[in-house]
């Protein structure tokens, strides 16, 4: 299958008066035409970072980049910024986390839709307008015309989070990157948008990366799952294989950490012990060893590398899940 | 739904409004030239011989004379805020929003013209600007009042440039501006159509601010003797009158009123205006 993108082992650092802060260390992924990816990770684990880099949006004189990234079969990190403004939109689209915050307060939601499609797809103000209103109409708002006419403010988090959505899809993305766009809603809500762009992207044929912390969301939404802890992809595997077969103590503790509806009321909800690796002074181990409750002394020791487990599952630990001598120890 | 202006802000909007007009059709109203000498009436308290507001020492009438003020001192001040206002913000806001060295500069020249006092830098501007190399040579008015305008342009673009570079480093940071360039938009197109609408409540309510600071900037340097030239100004008015205060204060009362009125005015009408412009963030 082809990718619509590809990452080649790409590393994002911040200079910051503590030091080289690394945020995204040798991550390379392929994001399947067609498909939806799941980037999960707790946070701070870097998954924020690595969809706005991916999308070349991080900016600033104190990032360093590495890394290569072919978008529909051009690479990225060779273009010039124009070049790179003109992908954004036709190319790729983001969904932000908060839609309180990722809408201009002081203008109209038409204007806000409308400007895309009059700047990138060069259409007249009216064919913008009514376009504006289809739009709104596709991610089932009622009475778009109105909607046009209203201020942020006067609309709900979830009605927000739904203009945002089709102000990303206003220009047809062939990539739609949506960063935790479901964090700041409740949990109706939530379903409801994670339902709309899973059918949105069937509908318009879009990929999507979806960064989120909750694995319960990717469960239902993803075909491709990938990990990341302490900038880091640490598991990665198409969605089926990876929650019947987990092989990273950290996916699974993650997992573990989620409520269950079966619950005793009064139990202790599992967590996962101790903070992420300060990202100025990494641990010459595994970055996840301090808080794995399977940690052996070789855990310490050295760094362990992405391997392959077959059918494409990757994993970076010493001593997987499901191997018999990691659970006796 | 926004609340109903209460009556000192009806009030200020008033005066503000009668001094504009004033100074729009002032020299259309049925007065004399503020520069006729009425040689009978010396001295005139106000309300005799037809002259409203009486009569200077000079033979100036006082009426006509605020009338004229009005015309120079509203459109000094308006002048140099909007001249000085667009250039500050310019430079605030493209500093803020692009950084870097440009940032640097711009920040630091703001700091350098901010760090001497308002009018002292005003009158070092007039004083070596608005000088012959023959010293006994007269300067053109023109040129008086060009650099005095120049001069208190200078000092409104930091005050204003500030504002703008401060608001527009909080509203930059912000998603929206990062959703808008996500969508391919140019930086000119985002300045312009996100962060200026967000940064111009906070101009406006400054910049009615600056107004008052002009005008006083403006007196003040009247006083000072390098104002407007013929004592034309409001200022100018109370400079000439001054030294006739013990026989004659109804000169230097009615300018001095009408100054303070303006300049009331204009600080509680920027007051307000924040208040009212700022209410949909507030709302958010």
């Amino acid at each position: 299958m082809s990718a619509v993108m590809s990452i080649k082992s790409m590393s994002i650092k911040f200079a910051t008066p503590r030091g080289l802060l690394e945020a995204v260390r040798d991550v390379s992924i392929d994001i399947p035409a067609g498909s939806s990816v799941g980037i999960v990770g707790e946070s701070g684990s870097g998954k924020t970072v690595l969809s706005r880099a991916a999308m070349g949006l991080l900016s600033g004189s104190n990032v360093q980049r590495e890394g290569k990234i072919v978008f529909d079969g051009k690479e990225l990190s060779a273009m010039t910024r124009e070049q790179v403004r003109n992908e954004f939109g036709t190319g790729m689209a983001m969904i932000f986390q908060d839609p309180m915050t990722a809408l201009n307060p002081v203008r109209r939601i038409g204007a806000q839709l409308a400007e895309s499609l009059q700047i990138r797809l060069g259409m007249d103000k009216k064919a913008a307008k009514i376009r504006s209103a289809e739009l709104l109409a596709l991610v089932r708002i009622p009475d778009p015309e109105a909607m046009l006419r209203k201020f942020p403010y006067q609309l709900s988090g979830g009605m927000r989070q739904r203009v945002m959505i089709a102000i990303a899809i206003s220009c047809n993305p062939k990539l739609l990157f949506a960063d935790e766009p479901t964090t700041a809603l409740d949990v109706t809500v939530q379903s409801q948008i994670l339902q709309l762009l899973s059918e949105l992207r069937r509908d318009l044929n879009m990929s999507m990366v979806l960064v989120t912390h909750d694995l319960g969301v990717v469960a239902g939404n993803t075909d491709y799952v990938a990990v990341m802890y302490a900038g880091e992809i640490v598991e990665q595997a198409s969605t089926v294989d990876l929650f019947a077969n987990m092989k990273m103590p950290y996916t699974e503790a993650l997992l573990n950490s989620i409520p269950k509806i079966n619950m005793q009321s009064g139990a202790r909800l599992q967590v996962i012990e101790g903070r992420l690796p300060d990202p100025t002074q990494r641990p010459s181990g595994c970055g996840f060893a301090a808080r794995c409750s399977y940690v052996q002394a070789k855990c310490t020791a050295e760094h362990p590398p992405l391997v392959d487990a077959g059918n494409g599952h990757l994993y970076r630990c010493w001593f997987p899940l499901g191997n018999t001598i990691a659970r006796k120890q | 739904m926004p609340k109903k202006f209460t009556i000192p802000t009806y009030l200020a909007f008033g005066w503000l409004t009668l001094a504009g007009l004033m100074a729009i059709f002032g020299s259309f109203l049925p007065v004399d030239s503020y520069q006729t000498i009425h040689g009978d009436f010396l001295d005139a308290p106000p309300l005799t011989g037809g002259h409203l507001f009486g009569v200077d020492s000079n033979g100036y009438d006082i009426f006509s004379g605020i009338i004229n003020g009005a015309r120079l001192s509203l459109f000094v001040a308006i002048f140099t805020v909007g001249i000085g206002g667009f250039i500050g913000s310019f430079l605030g806001v493209t500093g803020a929003y692009f950084r870097g060295r440009y940032d640097s500069v711009v920040s630091t020249g703001f700091n350098v013209v901010l760090s001497v006092p308002n009018l002292v830098l005003a009158l070092a501007l007039v004083a070596v600007l608005a000088t012959n190399v023959d010293v006994n040579e007269a300067v053109a008015p023109w040129r008086r009042l060009t650099t005095l305008m120049i001069s208190l342009t200078i000092v409104i673009i930091p005050i204003l440039g500030r504002i703008a570079r401060a608001a527009t480093l909080a509203w930059s940071g912000r998603e929206f501006v990062t959703a808008a360039r996500s969508m391919g938009m140019r930086d000119r197109h985002i300045i312009w159509r996100h962060i200026v609408p967000n940064v111009l409540p906070a101009l406006i309510a400054v910049g009615f601010l600056a107004v008052g600071v002009v005008i006083i900037a403006e007196a003040s340097l009247s006083l000072l003797g390098v104002g407007i030239p013929d004592g034309a100004s409001w200022g100018g008015m109370i400079a000439r009158g001054r030294n006739d205060l013990e026989y004659n204060p109804h000169a230097l009362y009615f300018p001095i009123v009408a100054l303070a009125l303006t300049v009331i005015c204009t600080n509680h009408v920027g007051d307000v205006m924040r208040g009212r412009l700022d209410r949909r963030e507030a709302r958010l």
